[in-house]
């Protein structure tokens, strides 16, 4: 059939262009805050996907990655010797301050883990290399997180809590949207910032009438000297420090569940999560029990709604403008079907020319964004897709308006000059 | 040349209703504005025969656009019956209607209304897809009406680029596609020259002559009386007697 819908469309460029635009908005908006709410949850998770543990071992109290008490480095060695384990190391996490020479503080989250280790590392080293951070009190700062922190380079000395620390490198792709900025840091280097003055015991008992003994793990406060000083190097961990999580490789063709229930039966008040688990359990503490997650969800719900008015309106006016081609159709005997095809085969090339160009928009607004601010906006293929499915479902949808008011068109208006 | 001025129905009585193409019975039409019914038709009986041309003349406000609509099955009259090709339409239902037009009548307009965004060939071609003809065969088949109007030439050209004479003949190259047993043309030539007005009135009548096509013109061009087979003339919603 000839193709009245595209004709009608490109015989007006000028206007076309006008009402592409309006749709290219509406795409947009979709896709950056969907691409902003999804920026926001994946960074919630980046430092779990930017490690290659099987399992995520931490206290029974964990309520999200960020949310969770302290255990003993004794669970970790305990966590080496349960059968099934290939390799563990700790990771330690935390909050501190962080004192530029010039500039004002900053509150930063410290990360510890073993530069020489496998399970953790950071995404991308721009600036200096991983073996530095054996090197007492040195860390590493994200590129993005420059200015927040007042240090532009590396080799700058700054102080976090008590401690002096030295920037030996930079990383990229590391930056949370909702976190304070991460610093990176040797375990040894982590524990002196974050440790200081704090350890931990077990304390078992046997309760009256039971043969099980039960054990839970205590922390207490050590009152340091006023006028102590750093020592040159940090101390090696003993059993007593504490870190945040226990990063697991499994055996090859060791059963994951099976191995979750050994740790948790060996160790002591402890949960063992698989990846997805911790990832699942944090983004739905940031969607579901945070403001945040609710704001970026109903922005990107208002992008939809949106979308719907604009294209409505577009495709309704374009459909008014055309009225008496329409009713000179149905004089001539075209089916409701046929004028129906019609409509929609407008709205889907409006959906295809509007949602085409404002994705290449919204991954050059991405590209630079995520270049300059850390990777806030997030647009997946999977993503990309979806919101193709909506832009289609979005046009066909305000196609209806436009159908209702061509089956209100009277075929007799032909016949008015 | 024959005039009749407001044919009295006795369909299917008087005639073989074979031969009569259009028959309308006591058609009434009343408007409403508010609370007040404005009647527009009263009470009109007509009729015209196979192959013939008919011509439904008056001044403006007479009401004979809207008989024609009726006529076409685009208005439902208040009362009154109409029967095309020995079909009673107005028994029919708005889907069955429409398959009706689009099987039996071919429209041509006052202002031609043909889409601006197609080509001559493709308004054609449209319409032809409304009928079921699909591909190259619409176009093929487009391409031999416009060579029927005298528009082989124009195929490519959009209606913006041509005369008002040469979108009349698409008009009407139009109208004709599937080979309708009727026309109904609404002021064919009043948006036109007399030049042009005469050639398409000329069009029309070989055209009727030639495929046998009944065909009904409202119109108050009394240029185009000479092609008349049947002339009515309507006032204030009747017919008026002529002599």
């Amino acid at each position: 059939m000839v193709s009245l819908a595209r004709k009608n469309l490109l015989e007006d460029i000028p206007r076309f262009l006008v009402a592409q635009a309006g749709i290219l908005f509406a795409v947009s908006l979709i896709t950056l805050q969907t691409g902003i709410f999804m920026g926001f949850s994946q960074s919630t998770v980046k430092l779990i996907n930017n490690s290659s543990a099987d399992l995520w071992v931490t206290s029974q109290s964990l309520v999200q990655l960020e949310l969770t008490l302290p255990i003993p480095v004794s669970e970790l060695i305990k966590a080496r010797n349960v059968s099934g384990v290939a390799r563990a190391e700790g990771l330690l996490f935390s909050g501190a301050q962080w004192y530029p020479p010039q500039g004002e503080m900053a509150r930063i989250r410290v990360l510890g883990f073993d530069p020489s280790g496998q399970l953790y590392r950071p995404p991308e080293i721009v600036e200096g290399n991983l073996k530095e951070l054996h090197q007492p009190y040195t860390v590493m700062i994200n590129t993005t997180d420059e200015d927040s922190l007042n240090v532009s380079e590396t080799g700058v000395e700054v102080q976090m809590n008590s401690l002096p620390a030295k920037v030996v490198g930079m990383t990229e792709g590391n930056s949370s949207m909702i976190s304070n900025p991460f610093i990176m840091t040797s375990l040894k280097n982590a524990n002196a910032y974050l440790n200081a003055g704090r350890r931990s015991q077990i304390e078992c008992q046997l309760p009256q009438g039971s043969s099980q003994l039960q054990c839970i793990n205590k922390f207490e406060e050590i009152e340091e000297p006023a006028n102590a000083q750093p020592s040159s190097e940090p101390r090696d961990l003993v059993a007593s420090d504490i870190i945040t999580f226990i990063l697991v490789k499994a055996e090859p063709e060791m059963e994951l569940s099976s191995l979750k229930q050994k740790l948790e039966k060996n160790l002591t008040q402890v949960t063992a999560y698989t990846q997805q688990e911790l990832i699942e359990k944090t983004k739905t503490y940031w969607q579901q029990r945070t403001g945040i997650g609710f704001i970026l969800g109903l922005g990107a719900l208002v992008g939809v709604i949106v979308g719907v008015v604009v294209v409505s309106q577009i495709l309704y006016s374009s459909v008014a403008d055309h009225l008496k081609e329409f009713g000179t159709l149905k004089a001539m005997g075209a089916s409701a079907g046929m004028i129906y095809r019609i409509i929609i085969e407008q709205a889907l090339w409006m959906a295809v020319l509007g949602y085409l160009p404002a994705m290449i928009l919204c991954f050059g607004v991405a590209y630079v964004i995520n270049n300059n601010q850390g990777q806030l906006l997030v647009i997946s293929a999977e993503s990309a897709i979806a919101i193709f499915a909506v832009t289609i479902i979005m046009c066909i949808g305000s196609a209806i308006f436009a159908i209702q008011k061509v089956n209100r068109v009277d075929p007799a208006i032909v016949f008015k000059a | 040349m024959l005039f009749q001025s407001s044919p009295q129905s006795n369909f299917p009585h008087a005639q073989s209703a074979s031969q009569i193409s259009i028959c309308a019975e006591h058609i009434t039409m009343f408007f409403r504005s508010g609370r007040q019914e404005i009647p527009i038709l009263k009470e009109l009986n007509w009729e015209t025969n196979r192959g013939s041309i008919a011509l439904l003349m008056g001044p403006s406000g007479s009401g004979k656009t809207t008989f024609l609509s009726i006529l076409a099955g685009l208005l439902t009259p208040t009362e009154g019956n109409v029967y095309l090709l020995g079909q009673e339409i107005t028994k029919l239902s708005r889907k069955k209607r429409t398959a009706f037009r689009r099987q039996h009548i071919g429209f041509i307009f006052q202002n031609f209304n043909l889409f601006p965004a197609l080509t001559a060939a493709e308004n054609v071609e449209i319409i032809l897809n409304i009928k079921g003809l699909q591909g190259k065969q619409a176009r093929y088949e487009a391409q031999l009406l416009l060579e029927q109007v005298g528009l082989e030439l124009y195929g490519n050209q959009k209606p913006r680029d041509l005369s008002g004479g040469q979108k009349q003949r698409v008009a009407i190259a139009r109208a004709l596609a599937g080979s309708p047993p009727l026309i109904m043309a609404d002021e064919p030539t009043a948006a036109l020259d007399s030049q042009s007005g005469h050639q398409i009135t000329e069009l029309l009548r070989r055209l009727a002559k030639e495929k046998g096509t009944t065909v009904l013109i409202v119109t108050h061009d009394p240029r185009i009386q000479d092609i008349a087979d049947y002339i009515t003339y309507l006032e204030d919603g009747r017919f008026k007697p002529t002599n």
